[in-house]
């Protein structure tokens, strides 16, 4: 199949596909935040509510946009649909299946990578743009937390390219599938790392604890305060995309991605990025969060230090052989 | 650069901006009356130095209903129904400090019946306005979309068990109206005892996961120790009363030193924590919770006979009729001494107070905005002005 | 009722340092306006009256002497501003004094003293529209800024209208 035409065809479909499944994977989180703090959710719409994203984007559609005085009117407009973007942009690199990819590049981790560092630009043009002071503020703290865990990022997503050599998601997976899930093989780096990524994910994706751009009780609605209708809905339904998209990247690089017992495949993947995405929703809807030097604190005086051991174990494991 | 606090962490509330630093660029954010985490119509201008506040300028005054000038038109009965509204999370507390001060204006005394009744309804009551600060408290740390909500929908849960006793017994869920002058206006039917027993037991356990998640949870440990520091000097010069007294290390609880109702008969354990902090003031409301749980449990089977009220029911609004006098009673509600100062006779008759004042402890609460904000953070200002739990009904009126 | 017992150790310090003479049954004893903050000072740092409690001003209009009373001379129109302390603790008790000023004069304020007292003298400057000197920023608390009268004066009636608000 021509390049142009697999392309196309892949896009379409992953881009439908995760969008579909992010609307849907909000009615879940209300399902189930729902469930944890012993009420019910959605209920009316639909059986047991799931037609409530329908009901949710048409209002948002039908909804006014206010545009505030002052505010820039070019980048308040490109805020929201580029945040859109850079996240469903993160999914092409990602393996669904065995041969189920839709750019297999040979710098599949850098790429992902560096669209996590260009996703603070919509965040921090949004906050910036909007002339309002708790944007401004959300803004900033947006930036110092996003640029600040991008480092435990980046260094916990190499522990898997040095384990197994490349940075193609789908050289890394078929690694995994050969020698082992990195979580568990070898002993030690891959699942530190793990917890480093995830912490560092959670911070960039804006999830609570770490949601200080967006910190609902302080800064109003943070970044999104002067946003209204569908600019709105687009910085929400960037949100839970990028989440997916993290807890994806997060079974790829660590999980095995689709390799399972019996039949290895999609199921495989979609099994183990819903166990983490739930993860991910578990602990927002447990803790609160941290202050804004807190999180600094942590990041800076933990997780880089111990990111870059971890590196370098790994590196000494596969000197020593296990890794090749 | 941090704002530097003297060695009593005392900031100057009319600190000279240009005195602080003239290269600074400081930015005023208003967390205006409109804000997810005001508690209530409540106004800040915080002058803000990056994310450090150096100055906090509270304003109150949005929920100004003139309270007081509407009472010197109203007759002693018809006051109740009106302070109901003054402290809404706690309105048995209002009732009672009224109906206190005119009682001892009128020298009516009030049966045991009645007292011992008072004494439950107010630690119920006492249970019900902390859950309900801890649910906020923790939404202003977390979020209303994320781990906040959940314990605030947890303690709203446990609430509503509490409501439901006070519905059974006065038919109002909120704002009840079941205190007059010399007693109550709705006496407890056979099976209220046994409806309270079954929700405090689940209170009461309920509340040791509460402390168990304050004290032992990093994050919230994180965001309150050390936080909005009030030395007990500082706190004693505010007027501040209650936890927040109490969260300074001062021995104070009225129930137990000037006691009234039936508080003579209960033993009170008074609650305090040395540190200031606002996880202080926290643990010291949880472990009044668990204290006025077991004051319940002690006392709702034990309701003396007798009458419920001292007073001859009132048949006409304007057959109490008080000559002259000035009284002060005062009694402890969940933010501190909420007292009543009425001067009866005068230019008003004898129908209606000549000039009711109501001490609202929230307000000096607010008061201590200023003092404590400057050298932090901004998301420590609103986990400052959830631990003073104020209720900006009672401090406006 | 509100009874300072002449006897007692209070009412010692008031009869003795501070000129109170009349005990009344059913109010506070009242102290003159210069020397109430004296009496605040003492009470404080002397007897542990450290909780400052309320400040309550009431305004009392003119009453025209009765020509039917023999030497009744009336009353000018005047404030009458009731302060309580508190001792904290296990022997808790209230000091409780009024002050007196006709209206036009001001009252020494006790912020210099009371950190409290900062609100509650805004807020009876505010209702009431007694001033008081020496307090660092006596602006309205309650009403807005630019509020004309105060209302709880005798003489405001209480459905004054008010502008819209903006």
């Amino acid at each position: 199949m021509s390049f142009l035409l697999h392309g196309l065809l892949y896009g379409a479909v992953v881009g439908s596909v995760l969008l579909t499944v992010t609307a849907w994977a909000v009615w879940f989180e209300r399902k189930f935040s729902a469930r944890m703090q012993s009420r019910l959710g959605p209920t009316i719409v639909g059986p047991v509510g799931l037609l409530q994203p329908i009901a949710d984007a048409l209002k948002l559609m039908q909804k006014e946009t206010i545009f505030p005085d002052n505010a820039d009117r070019f980048l308040f407009r490109a805020a929201p649909p580029f945040m859109v973007v850079f996240s469903l942009a993160t999914a092409a690199v990602v393996p669904f299946g065995p041969d189920m990819i839709a750019a297999d590049l040979d710098i599949g981790v850098l790429y992902i990578l560096a669209l996590a560092g260009l996703m603070l630009f919509p965040v921090w043009i949004g906050g910036w743009a909007s002339n309002n002071k708790f944007a401004l503020l959300a803004a900033m703290r947006g930036i110092a937390q996003g640029v600040s865990y991008e480092l435990p990022l980046v260094l916990s997503a190499l522990v898997p390219v040095v384990l197994a050599g490349s940075m193609s998601l789908s050289v890394i997976v078929s690694f995994q599938a050969e020698h082992g899930w990195f979580i568990v093989w070898p002993p030690g780096p891959g699942l530190i790392a793990f917890g480093i990524f995830f912490v560092a994910s959670l911070a960039e994706t804006n999830r609570i604890p770490f949601d200080i751009p967006e910190a609902e009780s302080e800064l109003v609605a943070g970044v999104t305060t002067e946003y209204t209708g569908m600019k709105f809905g687009f910085f929400y339904l960037a949100e839970y995309l990028h989440t997916l998209v993290s807890a994806a990247v997060a079974a790829a690089l660590f999980f095995g991605g689709w390799h399972g017992p019996w039949v290895s495949g999609l199921h495989w993947f979609v099994l183990k990025t819903l166990v983490l995405f739930v993860s991910i929703f578990w602990i927002r809807w447990t803790l609160v969060r941290f202050r804004a030097d807190q999180l600094m604190r942590l990041c800076w005086k933990w997780l880089v230090p111990i990111s870059l051991v971890v590196l370098m174990a790994a590196a000494v494991a596969v000197q020593l052989g296990e890794g090749r | 650069m941090s704002v530097e606090l003297t060695a009593q962490r005392r900031a100057d509330p009319y600190l000279d901006l240009e005195d602080y630093d003239p290269e600074a660029d400081l930015m005023v954010l208003n967390v205006g009356p409109q804000h997810p985490s005001t508690h209530g119509v409540f106004r800040m201008k915080l002058y803000l130095d990056g994310e450090v506040i150096v100055k906090a300028v509270p304003y109150v005054g949005y929920l100004h209903r003139g309270v007081e000038k509407l009472c010197e038109k109203l007759t002693y009965t018809q006051v109740t129904p009106i302070v109901d509204k003054n402290d809404y999370v706690s309105p048995m507390m209002n009732e009672q400090a009224i109906n206190m001060a005119f009682e001892d204006l009128l020298g009516v005394e009030v049966p045991r019946r009645a007292r011992w009744l008072r004494t439950v309804l107010a630690e119920l009551q006492r249970i019900a306005s902390h859950l309900l600060w801890l649910g906020t408290f923790t939404l202003d740390l977390g979020g209303a979309i994320g781990g906040g909500s959940t314990l605030f929908l947890y303690c709203f849960r446990e609430r509503e068990l509490v409501l439901d006793i006070f519905e059974e017994l006065t038919g109002c869920r909120f704002h009840y109206n079941t205190h007059t002058i010399g007693g109550n206006r709705h006496d407890i039917t056979p099976g209220w005892a046994k409806m309270v027993h079954e929700a405090i037991s689940v209170i009461e356990a309920r509340t040791h996961e509460y402390e168990a998640m304050v004290t032992r949870n990093g994050i919230y440990a994180d965001r309150t120790r050390g936080i909005g520091v009030i030395d007990a000097g500082l706190a004693m010069e505010l007027g501040l009363t209650g936890p927040a007294l109490r969260g300074s290390g001062v021995d104070h609880d009225l129930r137990r030193d000037a006691p009234y109702h039936a508080y003579d008969e209960v033993e009170v354990r008074v609650q305090t924590e040395a540190a200031g902090d606002c996880m202080a003031r926290a643990l010291v409301r949880i472990r009044e919770m668990r204290e006025s749980v077991r004051i319940v449990r002690e006392m709702v089977d034990g309701v003396p006979e007798g009458p419920i009220c001292g007073h001859r029911p009132i048949k006409l609004a304007t057959q109490t009729k008080i000559k002259a006098g000035q009284a002060y009673a005062c009694l402890e509600s969940p933010r501190g001494e909420l007292g009543t100062f009425v001067i009866a006779g005068g230019g008003s008759g004898t129908a209606c107070p000549y000039r009711l004042k109501i001490r609202p402890p929230s307000l000096h609460a607010l008061a201590a905005v200023p003092y404590i904000m400057p050298g932090h953070m901004v998301s420590d200002a609103v986990a400052i002005l959830g631990s003073l739990d104020p209720i900006l009904g009672e401090a406006d009126r | 009722m509100i009874h300072i017992d002449p006897a007692s150790e209070l009412g010692t310090l008031l009869r003795e340092r501070f000129g109170a003479e009349d005990f009344p049954k059913d109010a506070a004893p009242l102290v003159s306006p210069e020397r109430h903050v004296e009496l605040a000072r003492v009470l404080a740092e002397e007897h542990g009256y450290r909780v400052f409690l309320y400040v309550a001003a009431s305004h009392w209009p003119v009453v025209a002497p009765n020509p039917k009373k023999e030497g009744d001379t009336g009353d000018p129109e005047h404030y009458e501003i009731a302060y309580a302390l508190r001792r904290p603790g296990p022997n808790t008790d209230v000091a409780h004094w009024r002050v007196r000023v006709d209206v036009g004069h001001s009252v020494p304020s006790l912020v210099p003293l009371f950190a409290g007292a900062d609100w509650q003298e805004r807020e009876q400057y505010d209702l009431v529209g007694v001033v008081f000197e020496g307090h660092p920023d006596l602006r309205r608390l309650m009403m807005p800024e630019d509020w004309e009268g105060h209302p709880l004066r005798r003489d405001y009636a209480i459905d004054t209208a008010c502008p819209p608000w903006r």
